[in-house]
């Protein structure tokens, strides 16, 4: 994170949200530039070069997706997506335009700050992310590829492997089930959903305390996976 | 050939039956049962007996009598059909009238009691937040986005209940795990699920489900919810899942609540709370739960659990998943 203040870009519609974001995401010490739709969205990201974006999915102009698309063009800029709409497909386009991360209206602003700080931690980690990862007694070695819970080593098969890997790549974000998919089985396996069902079960069975309430491989239902490292 | 009955009488026997054929049937029919009698009579008892003609003129005035009369009959009884179906008709269209008028009340209850709150809490803090002390209004301002929280918990309700009715939502399947679905409910509904003590109960060999994972999520989330609300806090809650034959079972067991026996199904009908019900809840969770298990070609019941207690039960279909490649076949 820089040393000064990091600054948002706030793009959403309606004046009573933009209000109180405002309010609340100056009081954390960020500071806010406001947009109020899609047209704006895109000079006011060029020129005040944030180094976070809220985007609201339902603005009047063009839709949010876009916003995130044209951002994306010049910018890997950390894109938080603000979505009143509970369906997952809208979700799941967002995070495929390049979106980082999504809150689900209404949301306590304590869960949009905690999506804020994991995005924007996310932007200044190395690209290649972490080469190792700690949760309660775990400790794995994604480059050794050694695995270690309670002192003692646990077996994972290289698939297991790369898919905690990306997971890790990601880690506190959710990423889509198509780009799991991707990365770990490859582009033909993009609809092989059941892979992922039967590798993440593996996968908690081994490394959650509790394989069916886990703590650290979480699902969000419709959407992919998010890898819950830190508490 | 003297027949034992006056003609006259037979005629009347004739009337009796395009009467009764009238009454019956439609109108078309009763026309056709007249003229049917009026030849048949001349045929067999108006002397030229055995041939259509007539040979005593009276008898063409008994004719055309008979046919009035059929058809003054059958017109009587038509219109009294029609008016009974209208009937019938305005006796459904009141019902549904009144089952909006109720569910429109039950509607504005549900949305305007956390409404009423919300504006006092808000406006308590805005005119005289500086002389509140501190945790007072902490707690107003917590008060106002729990009831915020509920009320658009409730408006989504409303909204799935009328989307899943109009048939707008598609189900969209894919491979599940109900163990998945079912720890991702659990931990989005930690917080209502706190007073109770869940247990969970998933084979580790249940197949997986070709479904909709976010709506079953919906559906299950809503027994559990359900059990949350309207059994004892410290009570045991139970979620399961087991296969049987050609489905899947998953069941939301509770061991501090009874239903009575005619209540078991009527608590699925929209806007339709069990009879101890008071702790809120729009009453349409079971029934957007059946309506989203229906959509995949389950059931979803409730029955009593020997010893007490109530069992909320749904299946889904099992399909045949295709076969995972054995780990090295992949790269």
């Amino acid at each position: 994170m820089t040393a000064t203040r990091p600054t948002i870009l706030v793009v959403e519609d309606e004046p009573e949200i933009r209000r109180f974001l405002r309010a609340t995401l100056e009081a954390e010490g960020y500071r806010i530039v406001e947009s109020p739709s899609g047209r704006r969205a895109a000079i006011d990201a060029a020129t005040h070069k944030p180094d976070i974006a809220l985007v609201d999915l339902g603005l009047p102009d063009f839709d949010g997706i876009e916003v995130i698309r044209r951002i994306r063009e010049w910018s890997g800029m950390p894109i938080v997506v603000l979505s009143a709409r509970v369906h997952e497909r809208s979700k799941i386009e967002a995070l495929d335009a390049g979106a980082n991360d999504y809150v689900t209206k209404p949301f306590a602003i304590g869960e949009l700050l905690a999506r804020i700080r994991a995005a924007l931690r996310q932007a200044v980690r190395p690209p290649s992310g972490e080469r190792t990862l700690a949760f309660d007694d775990v400790a794995i070695d994604l480059e050794a590829r050694t695995a270690v819970r309670g002192g003692v080593e646990v077996h994972l098969t290289p698939i297991e492997f790369r898919l905690l890997g990306a997971l890790a790549r990601n880690a506190g974000r959710v990423v889509t089930q198509r780009r799991l998919l991707e990365e770990v089985w490859g582009p033909t396996h993009r609809e092989d959903t059941h892979y992922l069902r039967i590798y993440m079960k593996q996968l908690r069975d081994k490394l959650e305390r509790d394989p069916l309430r886990p703590r650290r491989l979480l699902t969000e239902t419709g959407v992919g996976y998010r890898l819950a490292a830190e508490d | 050939m003297r027949p034992r009955f006056d003609p006259v009488n037979i005629a009347m026997l004739y009337m009796l039956a395009v009467v009764v054929v009238a009454l019956r049937f439609a109108r078309g029919p009763a026309i056709a049962a007249a003229a049917l009698s009026v030849l048949a009579f001349d045929f067999a008892f108006v002397p030229p007996v055995g041939t259509f003609s007539v040979e005593d003129a009276q008898y063409l005035f008994t004719f055309a009598i008979m046919l009035a009369v059929a058809l003054a009959i059958s017109r009587l009884t038509e219109d009294v059909r029609v008016r009974a179906r209208a009937q019938a008709r305005l006796a459904v269209e009141a019902e549904t009238e009144r089952v909006r008028a109720t569910l429109l009340a039950s509607i504005s209850h549900d949305l305007r009691t956390p409404l009423a709150v919300m504006a006092g809490a808000s406006s308590g803090l805005a005119e005289s937040g500086e002389r509140l002390r501190p945790e007072e209004r902490t707690a107003l301002a917590r008060s106002l986005f729990e009831q915020a929280r509920k009320m658009s918990d409730r408006v989504s309700k409303v909204l799935d209940m009328t989307r899943l009715e109009t048939g707008a939502i598609a189900p969209e399947r894919d491979w599940a795990s109900v163990g998945e679905i079912a720890g991702s409910v659990l931990r989005g509904l930690a917080e209502p699920l706190a007073t109770h003590r869940v247990m969970i109960e998933v084979p580790d060999d249940l197949p997986l489900l070709r479904v909709d994972a976010a709506l079953v999520e919906q559906a299950l989330a809503n027994l559990l919810e359900n059990a949350a609300r309207h059994t004892p806090t410290g009570t045991v809650v139970r979620l399961r899942a087991e296969r049987q034959d050609r489905e899947v079972v998953v069941s939301v067991e509770n061991f501090g609540a009874d239903l009575p026996e005619a209540d078991l199904e009527r608590v699925f009908a929209k806007f339709e709370r069990g009879t101890m019900e008071s702790a809120g809840g729009m009453g349409l969770g079971l029934a957007i739960c059946r309506a989203i298990v229906r959509l995949h070609g389950g059931r979803a019941w409730a029955e009593p659990i020997a010893g007490g207690g109530i069992a909320f039960r749904f299946t889904l279909p099992v399909e045949e998943a295709p076969a995972m490649p054995p780990e090295p076949a992949l790269r």
